[in-house]
């Protein structure tokens, strides 16, 4: 994990807690929901390209390889996402 | 005589002493935050799900999911029903002893089985059938909210000073999705925009340029109510004064009921940056500018306009039953029917679902637990009794409805900083539809992605999310047209506490399988399973005997036979549910008590 940024002392600091708690309750859901939605476009790709790995042979194996350093650093959190167990509290978060 | 300064002092004293002194002794001494330990945030990173996130972040977005209808109506119902005295002990007793530690541990409990929601965890330590339960159980919960919800919005957008901001937010909503995400707009200008377009609306319709909306508004619903002079039915009140008990149900009110819907179904079917997320953002600036200014108006009236600050409301009118309610015979002993009635303000379940699976799942260090679990419960803590404030003040006029008392209540308070008071309450009334509705267009969609995975496979139709949304308003407009609201409000109530209490069952049955003194969880999640489970209880038997029973076999009642038949089953379901899991839980608890679980070493960051 990165550095923690240094706290600002004073009032730049209740200024910047006040920022971000005022982030969180007015956009943080929407930053989530985005990134959401792009993570649900990176699975469908990887599942397009590498859908060989669940046995859905999409693409030919050579548009694969070639496609595969693009997908690599995806693969871990693809897994852990699709492998996830799930059910319908999920969908309240 | 109670003034609001008096409430003020006595929730500064309640969050600092029940912080201080108790939330951050067991988080110390029991839970035992360690802030070397990995989180799932850090563990699991997805950068979406799991991410690790500032605990101010947190916090702030942690309130605004727990913050809903639930502290405001809840508070306001019962101030009418046993004074507002028992009302604010409840509060503060319950958030200081329960509220938070339901939060705090649902979350705690979550970051220490790898991110997973309480029913998962539930399926892990106490038994595969109680997770199967527990989502039976949130399905009739949302029902639940949802008709409870639709009743209040329903109602308020009827009286024509209302409905002008409303259709604004519908309208700003789309026009800020697209001007966000497809015009790509600076967030600051689409933000004055919507805000302050709604905002105008709003005071429009309070009568800011003449009385011309209002004056059309007022047509329209005699125009429609004039299909139907005496109303599509009746349905009882057992709280209203002795004679007008029969409240009829009018054209125009189910027509905002079905605007209402509308409204819900823009947001549960279209893509949520569409529609769904940016109303909630005007929303939140509305509700969140409404309460921030409304209650330093509460701080600043005992100064300022002492007359505005003194309570008009009675302390406390009788442990049993008004002489209304018992006129209707119904019965609604103070015990345990203001712990329903009062739900979100002093503990709720639907925090601990919304802490697991979202909250905890960003939680980057273990001593970020406490503040944002148990800060965002202090937090809402408050505007349960910004509520009760602001009923308590304006209860002068015996005419004026809950949600009316409330609305001039923030009136009262925004004219304490010069904004006459016609059109505060008119910002009142339009922050307390905004926070309800908001809510309530999410609750069709989590009900729909309910339908479509509980039903999905075995019948395809239900995967259709038109089908989906449609059912679940049917079932929804049904329990409103056909239900007494205060009934499906304690209800929902008795649902919400019981869901809170069974979340305190898993954190229980995790304290013992882990060898964590249990005590703190055990106490009020067994005081809230006993209380509520009867609550249920005391509900049916109300809507039997003062709605059921005296309108079986009566032409014309059918609705109302059907309504109530129907409420009784689902109060009896849910009984029954609660029973399943308290009976699988004590086995757990045994199993634990004899083995414990076998911990794996902790993960641990450098």
């Amino acid at each position: 994990m990165s550095e923690q940024p240094k706290r600002k002392r004073g009032l730049g600091n209740i200024f910047g807690t006040a920022k971000e708690v005022m982030y969180g309750m007015a956009s943080h859901d929407m930053s989530r929901h985005a990134l959401r939605t792009r993570a649900s476009m990176e699975h469908l790709f990887i599942l397009i390209t590498m859908g060989d790995l669940l046995g859905v042979p999409i693409l030919p194996p050579y548009y694969s390889l070639r496609l595969m350093p693009y997908v690599v650093p995806q693969i871990s959190t693809w897994k852990r996402r699709m492998l996830r167990e799930r059910d319908i509290t999920d969908s309240l978060g | 005589m109670g003034n609001t300064l008096v409430v003020i002092v006595i929730a500064v004293l309640a969050i600092f002493i029940g912080y201080n002194f108790y939330a951050k002794r067991i988080d110390r001494e029991v839970i035992k935050a360690n802030p070397k330990r990995a989180t799932p945030a850090k563990m699991y990173m997805d950068g979406v799900d799991f991410m690790p996130t500032s605990r101010n972040v947190l916090y702030g977005y942690h309130f605004k999911s727990i913050a809903a209808a639930g502290p405001i109506v809840g508070a306001i119902t019962a101030a009418g029903l046993w004074g507002w005295f028992p009302s604010l002990v409840w509060l503060t007793v319950g958030v200081m002893f329960m509220g938070w530690a339901s939060d705090y541990s649902a979350i705690v409990v979550s970051v220490r089985n790898d991110g997973n929601s309480l029913s998962a965890i539930a399926h892990k330590l106490i038994a595969p059938r109680t997770r199967q339960i527990l989502l039976i159980f949130i399905f009739f919960y949302l029902l639940l909210v949802a008709g409870a919800f639709g009743n209040l919005v329903a109602g308020v957008l009827n009286n024509p000073i209302v409905p002008l901001g409303i259709i604004a937010l519908a309208g700003l909503g789309l026009l800020t999705g697209q001007l966000l995400y497809r015009a790509k707009m600076d967030l600051i200008v689409v933000t004055l925009i919507a805000v302050g377009g709604t905002l105008l609306a709003v005071l429009l319709n309070a009568g800011l340029f003449g009385n011309g909306v209002v004056d059309a508004f007022t047509s329209f619903n005699k125009w429609l109510n004039s299909f139907a002079p005496g109303g599509v039915t009746t349905v009882l009140d057992p709280t209203a004064a002795v004679g007008k008990q029969n409240i009829v149900v009018t054209v125009s009110f189910v027509f905002w009921l079905l605007a209402m819907f509308a409204f819900c179904y823009a947001g549960a079917v279209l893509p949520i940056w569409r529609y769904a997320q940016p109303v909630n953002y005007i929303g939140f600036w509305i509700t969140g500018l409404t309460i921030v200014v409304a209650g330093a108006g509460a701080f600043l009236a005992f100064f300022v306009h002492p007359s505005v600050a003194t309570f008009k409301l009675p302390a406390f009118t009788t442990f049993l039953s008004t002489a209304a309610v018992q006129k209707s015979g119904a019965f609604q002993p103070l015990y345990p029917m203001l712990f329903v009635t009062i739900a979100c303000g002093a503990i709720s379940g639907w925090h601990a679902l919304i802490g697991s699976v979202s909250t905890a799942r960003q939680i980057e260090n273990e001593e970020d637990m406490l503040p944002v679990g148990g800060g965002a419960m202090f937090s809402e803590f408050t505007l349960g009794l910004l509520a009760l404030m602001a009923v308590a003040v304006a209860a002068a006029n015996p005419r004026l409805t809950a949600t009316g008392k409330f609305a001039a209540g923030i009136g009262n308070f925004l004219n304490v900083f010069g904004l006459p008071t016609k059109y505060g309450t008119a910002i009142g009334f339009a922050a307390f539809v905004v926070i309800v509705i908001t809510v309530t267009q999410l609750l069709f969609r989590i009900m729909r992605v309910t339908l479509a995975e509980w039903l999905g496979d075995r019948a395809p139709i239900f995967r259709n999310i038109h089908f989906s949304t449609l059912l679940g308003m049917a079932a929804t407009f049904l329990l409103v047209i056909s239900g007494t609201w205060v009934y499906i409000w304690q209800l929902f109530g008795a649902s919400n506490q019981l869901m809170a209490s069974l979340s305190l069952l898993v954190v229980m049955v995790w304290l013992v399988a882990t060898r964590r003194n249990a005590t703190y969880a055990a106490i009020p999640g067994v005081f809230m399973y006993v209380t509520t489970t009867l609550a249920a209880l005391v509900t049916a038997y109300n809507l039997y005997a003062t709605v059921f029973s005296k309108s079986v076999g009566k032409a014309g009642k059918e609705i109302a036979v059907f309504g109530s038949g129907v409420t009784i089953l689902i109060a009896l379901l849910i009984v029954v549910a609660a029973i399943f899991i308290a009976y699988d839980g004590i086995r757990a608890l045994q199993r634990y008590r004899k083995k414990p679980l076998e911990v794996a070493p902790e993960p641990v960051t450098a």
